[in-house]
């Protein structure tokens, strides 16, 4: 499976709006401090100002600065994202060798516990396990983590499989190749495309999981985050304030996720070689 | 008819020993007091001593750590799932209250999302590579990216608090002593944002799926064949490409299910739905960690419940199946 | 019936049909058969009208053009007039409904049938098929592959359509179940009109009454099976025969030489054609009748490269050649076979002009030889049964094989030099410049005679006469010699006279063998046919004299 990753993604559309989007909301990350000007967590008494020069979205009930929130909040969604996606890339790829190469007895446990993951409810252990824990922000990163590689390391497990099988590393194999140099020039280059667009998904179900779990409360309180400012506005609901101080949490929001997941589409035909050439078109 | 096999009777298994070993050890784990680890702070304080006597003599807290697993699974079989204190009543009895308009918000949103999935995931497959594929495509991607409960929000704004046409919270107008149709109407109004927030939601997983699967069918020989019959495209479509495409939505049903679980908890916060998910938001915020627990037991039994059924169904629909294993 | 007028079908710059006529008569099986890549089963998915590409030309069934017919129209032309019976490689059923529904399917939908009548005959064609009644219900992947291709054939069947179309119906099948659906094929031949896509010619041979050889989207060769398939008259489709292997051949298999390519102008196949002259790579040939039979080549199909009419030469009073008359066409291998003495060196020797000859003509291309002047030398030339005295001893290995280049003068003295040592190459000899500097003497027997073969392809020629070349060597290496020169016929295109003795080696090198007795041809024919019923008594003596290791172990 020898395809251009960069090839298919910029050669869709949708691809080239997901990386551009993405990369808006990256700057807007990076340079926080900078576009912000207020401390996002001061407060202040002038609560509920409409938008202004001096406060673009307005200020909150507290009288913080929205859009100061708004891109701070965008530093939390893409910390969150982008660890879990690493973490859970990372657990899903040893998990997924590991049986594919092992097999045996192995291979069947660690297949069963991952189907059990699949089917378990992971939203409502996260709120159990929270409710305990009152997590900060590395420990959602790792609960997320935790319970998110499954999907992921069946897929590799089926692609090493598949590649263990292949006349490419069966010839290797004949020519006296041993396993390290199969997983080093064989095996982990043909993963790598398929381990990259399942850190693109994991990243994805990260930032949705972390703005979820702050929307219903369970969030690091030192640090701002999207799914706050929603909850936060959503009390409000009945003011008029929602247009500057809701919409533009959940548009960032969405548009973080449309991005990632254009990004991830455009990239799927690494993952199904049939869809090449009509998915991306 | 195939009986349920090893292999997921082994994944039922291993899931729900997690869930309950979670349930189990989680709140044991923590430092202090067993009875107030797992029933926490808040729900000490408004305790009777009564209450708390009883509660640790029948999940035998004072005991070892086996007696109390002894206890625990005595407890399950009679349908114990212990006591909240918010709700001031056994759990087991509170989430069967809430559990109806679950399965109805979740019931509907998944046959709505999945039947309105395939018929479109069908179409825009059959018209690959044209501007309607490339637009539907594109269009349920973007869709797919809005988060469940910023869906419901939106709704919400629109149709609740601008045009102020339909209920904003609720699952029926309180105290209006309705009955008969104009109850079920009730109903229904309260119903229409949620269950649009979570079909709206979960509509492109169905899509995406046939669409794709659709596209590796048209190139299948047997769809040549069907074409050289000369069978018309609605036949084409629907009995020779549709059925085939199929076929991967419904394995994915049940993994779905798990997915609207989560979904559903976010909508029905947002819209104060008086279900499971509502149920759990009250209880974290209350911190009736039992409620929370018994929770994810019951739906992690109906989630794998559903699961069952679906590997049931599958082996009608692709004979294959049956005859493989 | 069914008649096909200027058919091309292309897929962007690619033209995978270039203009193919036929005619399909009532009743009658045409096969059409070619490598492939050909775009058989293009033609055949075409004339249902089921390619999703640009079509010109035009398909008439009962005189009306389905290439210009509404969609709607056409569906009802499908499996009604014309169905298909698909190679059943992999899923050309569809696995989720049982094989019963699908064929009862086009009954229905095409409202030919109720439902109940169409389900009994459904049953009642699948039982003709072959497929047991208890299979009836089963999907497909429960049948075999050969049960699949019963099923796929009934289906075919089921609207009792004018015209079927078989695409490799048996390809995937092995031995057993193919034996058995071809017999199935060849009970239901009268009924229907058929046209079989194959790339079998064994298929084609035992279903077809006429067959079309298709290369490169177009028709080279058309005529009734038994001659185009016995008696090829086309390059191509000798090159096809030659290339299928048979129970029947004897020879090698030789492929093609070269590859198929749509790009080229003029005739499809002149790029690895042995006889291709100028006018095959700038028009393209048409498809006209010539004896009996459909041939689309500018030379008129295989042409004869040499023929001697006649030809008569004395030694005194012995007759060595005594009025023989043969013929060898161009790419063949015509072996002469005979005992020493019986004129096979005379007669060869006698063709070269190195004896004059007392009477009779040499024709080459059909025209007469006069004199034989150097332009005869470029294109005939031989290679003698001694190497060692056919070589100087006073020239090395460079010079020997330049000599020919050097005596008629062609191009510089590099050229002749570089032209040299790639025919060294071509014969399997190192070309350093060590071996291309030693002398004969310093050779083996097996070097010696591929340096006298190099020496007599270095011109060119288009005959080679092989005057018993590996009379002096050891088995393994009259086997290496005899695997090069049908090698060097596969890629040159060679005509071949080649002179033994041995029967047997004659049989593995020879498309034709004449039989040598006393100065006359005394039998001549195909080498399968010659070898297994000789007739004339001399033949019989040979074939019984040949090296046979079975019957020296089992003697009747």
């Amino acid at each position: 499976m020898h395809v251009d990753l960069k090839k298919e993604v910029t050669h869709s559309s949708p691809g080239r709006f997901g990386i551009a989007a993405f990369a808006v909301i990256v700057l807007l990350a990076l340079f926080a401090p900078l576009l912000a000007g207020y401390d996002p967590i001061a407060q202040s008494v002038h609560s509920f100002l409409a938008p202004s020069w001096s406060h673009p979205l307005g200020t909150n009930h507290v009288g913080q600065d929205i859009w100061g929130q708004l891109v701070y909040g965008a530093r939390t969604s893409l910390l969150v994202g982008i660890s879990v996606g690493l973490l859970s890339t990372l657990l899903a790829a040893i998990v997924g060798t590991s049986a594919a190469l092992i097999g045996g007895v192995y291979d069947s446990i660690v297949m069963r516990v991952v189907d059990a993951l699949i089917v378990i409810p992971i939203i409502i252990v996260l709120i159990l396990v929270a409710a305990y824990l009152r997590p900060n922000m590395w420990t959602i990163i790792v609960l997320l983590s935790l319970l998110g590689w499954q999907g992921g390391a069946r897929i590799v497990r089926a692609q090493a499989l598949s590649l263990k099988e292949e006349l490419h590393v069966a010839a290797a194999r004949s020519f006296g190749a041993g396993t390290r140099y199969l997983m080093r020039r064989h095996i982990v280059p043909d993963l790598g495309p398929i381990l990259l667009v399942e850190f693109v998904y994991t990243m994805r179900r990260a930032v949705f999981m972390e703005a979820g779990l702050a929307f219903i409360g369970i969030s690091d309180p030192n640090l701002m985050s999207w799914g706050v400012i929603m909850r936060e506005a959503m009390e409000y609901s009945y003011l008029n304030v929602w247009a500057w101080w809701l919409l533009p949490a959940g548009i960032a929001l969405s548009l973080l996720i449309v991005s990632i997941t254009f990004i991830g589409h455009s990239m799927e035909p690494v993952m199904d070689p049939r869809l090449r050439g009509e998915a991306s078109a | 008819m195939r009986m349920l096999s090893k292999r997921n009777a082994l994944t039922y298994a291993i899931a729900l020993l997690l869930i309950l070993s979670l349930n189990f050890i989680l709140p044991r784990l923590m430092p202090g007091d067993p009875l107030m680890t797992i029933y926490g702070r808040e729900a000490l304080v408004q305790m009777s001593p009564q209450l708390q006597a009883e509660l640790v003599h029948r999940f035998s807290l004072d005991q070892t750590l086996w007696q109390q697993l002894g206890a625990y699974f005595a407890a399950l079989f009679r349908g114990d799932l212990g006591y909240s204190y918010y709700y001031n009543a056994p759990v087991f009895q509170v989430i069967l209250g809430r559990l109806p308009w679950t399965l109805l918000l979740v019931g509907l949103s998944l046959a709505l999302s999945t039947v309105l999935g395939v018929v479109l995931g069908i179409e825009s497959g059959w018209r690959r590579g044209t501007r309607t594929d490339r637009s539907m495509l594109a269009g349920l991607m973007a869709l797919n990216g809005f988060p469940d409960f910023f869906v419901g929000i939106v709704l919400l704004l629109v149709f609740g608090v601008i045009l102020g046409v339909l209920p904003l919270a609720g699952a029926m107008t309180p105290y209006s002593g309705l009955s008969g149709g104009a109850l079920v109407l009730d109903v229904l109004k309260h119903l229409a944002l949620p269950v649009t927030s979570l079909t709206l939601a979960h509509l492109a997983s169905g899509y995406l799926l046939t669409r794709n699967t659709m596209i590796t069918v048209l190139k299948e020989p047997y769809m040549l064949t069907a074409r050289a019959k000369g069978l018309s495209q609605r036949l084409l479509k629907y009995r020779h490409a549709g059925r085939n495409s199929m076929l991967p939505v419904v394995t994915m049903t049940g993994i779905w299910l798990g997915r609207l679980v989560t979904g559903t908890l976010f909508v029905e916060i947002v819209f104060s739905f008086p279900g499971l998910g509502y149920l759990t938001y009250e209880a974290l915020l209350f911190r009736d960690y039992a409620v929370i627990q018994g929770v994810l037991l019951l739906v992690a039994v109906l989630v794998l419940a559903a699961n069952f059924l679906v590997d049931l169904s599958y082996s009608r629909l692709d004979p294959r199946v049956s005859y493989a294993r | 019936m069914l008649s096909v007028r200027n058919l091309q079908v292309s897929y962007g710059s690619t033209h995978v049909l270039d203009g193919v006529d036929l005619d399909v008569e009532q009743g009658e099986c045409l096969a059409i058969v070619g490598e492939s890549g050909a775009g058989k089963t293009t033609l055949g998915l075409t004339i249902m009208r089921l390619v999703e590409t640009e079509v010109r030309g035009e398909v008439l069934i009962d005189g009306v053009n389905v290439l210009a017919l509404p969609e709607h129209s056409m569906q009802q032309v499908r499996w009604n007039k014309v169905s298909m019976v698909f190679q059943n490689a992999n899923n050309a059923l569809n696995p989720v409904h049982t094989v019963l529904d699908q064929v009862i399917e086009p009954m229905v939908e095409h409202s030919v049938r109720d439902k109940p009548d169409a389900r009994e005959q459904a049953g009642a064609l699948l039982a003709r098929a072959g497929l047991p009644r208890e299979k009836h219900n089963s999907y497909p992947h429960q049948l075999s592959g050969g049960e699949q291709q019963r099923v796929l054939i009934a289906m075919a069947l089921a609207n009792d359509p004018e015209i079927i179309i078989l695409d490799e119906p048996v390809s995937s099948l092995d031995a057993t179940s193919r034996a058995e659906v071809v017999a199935l094929l060849k009970s239901m031949a009268r009924d229907h009109t058929y046209i079989l896509v194959t790339h079998d010619i064994a298929t084609a041979a035992r279903l077809a009454d006429r067959v079309a050889v298709l290369y490169a989207g177009t028709i080279l060769e058309m005529g009734s099976a038994s001659d185009v398939l016995s008696r090829p008259r086309h390059p191509y489709t000798r090159a096809l025969l030659r290339s299928y292997p048979n129970m029947t051949t004897v020879k090698d298999l030789q492929g093609v030489k070269g590859k198929m390519s749509r790009e080229t102008a003029g005739c499809p196949f002149h790029p690895r054609c042995t006889q291709a002259i100028e006018a095959c790579s700038t028009r393209q040939p048409v498809l006209t009748p010539s004896q009996g039979r459909h041939v689309a080549c500018h030379r008129g199909g295989i042409i004869t490269l040499l023929a001697t009419e006649n030809l008569r030469k004395s030694f005194g009073q012995r007759k060595a050649v005594d009025g023989v008359s043969l013929s060898i066409e161009s790419g063949e291998t015509l072996a002469l076979v005979g005992e020493s003495g019986s004129g096979k060196t005379t007669l060869a020797k006698t063709i070269m002009g190195l004896h004059p000859a007392d009477g009779g003509e040499v024709y080459l291309e059909g025209q007469r030889v006069a004199v034989r002047d150097r332009d005869f030398y470029r294109q005939v030339q031989i290679v003698f049964q001694n190497p060692g005295e056919s070589l100087s001893h006073r020239l090395s290995v460079l010079e020997l094989v330049r000599e020919p280049l050097d005596i008629q003068g062609i191009g510089t003295k590099e050229e002749r030099e570089r032209k040299a040592i790639r025919v060294i190459g071509e014969v399997e000899l190192p070309t350093d410049e060590d071996f291309l500097h030693t002398y004969p003497h310093h050779l083996s027997g097996g070097e010696m005679q591929r340096v006298a073969i190099a020496r007599a392809l270095v011109l060119d020629p288009r005959l080679l006469i092989a005057d018993e070349p590996t009379a002096f060597l050891d088995p393994s290496l009259q086997a290496k010699i005899m695997k090069l020169m049908l090698g060097l016929q596969e890629q040159r295109g060679l005509s071949m006279l080649f002179i033994t003795h041995d029967i047997a080696v004659a049989r593995k090198v020879s498309d034709r063998i004449a039989v040598m007795f006393d100065g006359k041809l005394v039998e001549e024919g195909q080498a399968s046919v010659l070898t297994t019923a000789p007739v004339h008594p001399h033949t019989r003596t040979l074939v019984g004299g040949a090296s046979d290791l079975h019957s020296a172990f089992h003697p009747t």
